[in-house]
């Protein structure tokens, strides 16, 4: 699984895009097929109730499982909904960007994802080693110690080269015109306020990529190991 | 070969002073937010609380101490 590339690569693909993508959709595509189910994958206690997944991989990724929020078929399914029942065609396709952005990033883990759901056929190219199985903190420290985090690494660069992105003006211009969910909350928030949020994700996925990596290797000591497939000290899950 | 010029607006090569300003608030604000999540990582773990974070750092108290000047 990938940490902060979901945050990081709307902000490119709305660069890069030639057609009009209204930002919103797009970074809800690219959260969508982990929004219901990382918690069960990690676990969590609810008074004396431990809930957490048996095959947390299976759950996460597979079938049966929750495994089709990570399919190509589900970003166009939700894709045609918002189309035909929310009228958006916009928002139908930036969503449909942002989760098939998610599903294929998701495919260079050991676990991948089934593009080509109902085929249960997993796709993956085993660059990072999947360590959902071993909790939160494991996934974390495994992720930023191998080459999923150097993933996210160039997302983060890229995003500070592409920093006219990030500008008010870009977002005057681009984003705002795009999309009348800004204009619709520009009744409540300022212009300031609307920015401020339009750059939160990359702010988010940024400091999150600097803080687990300073966690990681300077609070916890666990080791780099950026060979194909690791890191090789957590156990790495298949499907 | 031709040179780019160094234009200004959407597509200018460098950021202006105003943009390194905002852009400093930022790397500030980012600067907090790693050293709490670093001392208690369950405050990494939530993009909502990422978004109030950014809001109140980056907005609000900028507002509220622009307002009180």
């Amino acid at each position: 699984m990938s940490w902060a590339a979901h945050d990081l690569e709307p902000y490119a693909i709305q660069k890069h895009t030639r057609i009009k993508l209204a930002f919103v959709p797009l970074l809800i595509g690219s959260y969508s097929p982990d929004m219901m189910s990382k918690w069960f994958v990690y676990g969590i206690h609810l008074g004396p109730w431990d809930l957490k997944a048996r095959d947390p991989a299976q759950f996460h990724r597979g079938w049966p499982g929750v495994g089709f929020t990570h399919s190509l078929i589900f970003g166009v399914v939700v894709c045609l909904l918002l189309w035909k029942v929310v009228g958006s065609k916009t928002w139908g396709v930036s969503f449909l960007i942002g989760q098939w952005a998610h599903a294929l990033t998701d495919t260079g883990d050991t676990v991948g994802t089934m593009l080509l759901f109902p085929w249960t056929q997993h796709f993956h190219l085993d660059a990072w080693a999947y360590a959902g199985q071993a909790g939160r903190f494991t996934d974390a420290a495994a992720y930023f110690s191998g080459l999923g985090g150097m993933w996210d690494a160039v997302f983060l660069v890229y995003g500070l080269f592409s920093w006219r992105v990030l500008t008010a003006r870009y977002f005057d211009e681009v984003i705002y015109p795009a999309d009348r969910f800004w204009s619709f909350l520009n009744r409540l928030v300022p212009r300031a306020g609307l920015i401020a949020l339009y750059r939160a994700a990359f702010f988010y996925g940024s400091s999150r990529w600097v803080a687990w990596t300073v966690w990681a290797h300077l609070v916890k000591g666990y080791p780099y190991d950026l060979s194909w497939g690791g890191p090789h000290w957590v156990q790495a899950a298949h499907p | 070969m031709r040179l780019r010029p160094l234009i200004r607006g959407r597509d200018a090569l460098l950021p202006t002073r105003r943009q390194l300003a905002v852009f400093g608030g930022y790397l500030a604000a980012a600067a907090v937010y790693v050293g709490i999540g670093v001392y208690e990582v369950d405050f990494l773990l939530s993009y909502w609380v990422a978004v109030a974070y950014v809001l109140v750092t980056v907005w609000i108290v900028p507002s509220v101490v622009r307002r009180l000047r």
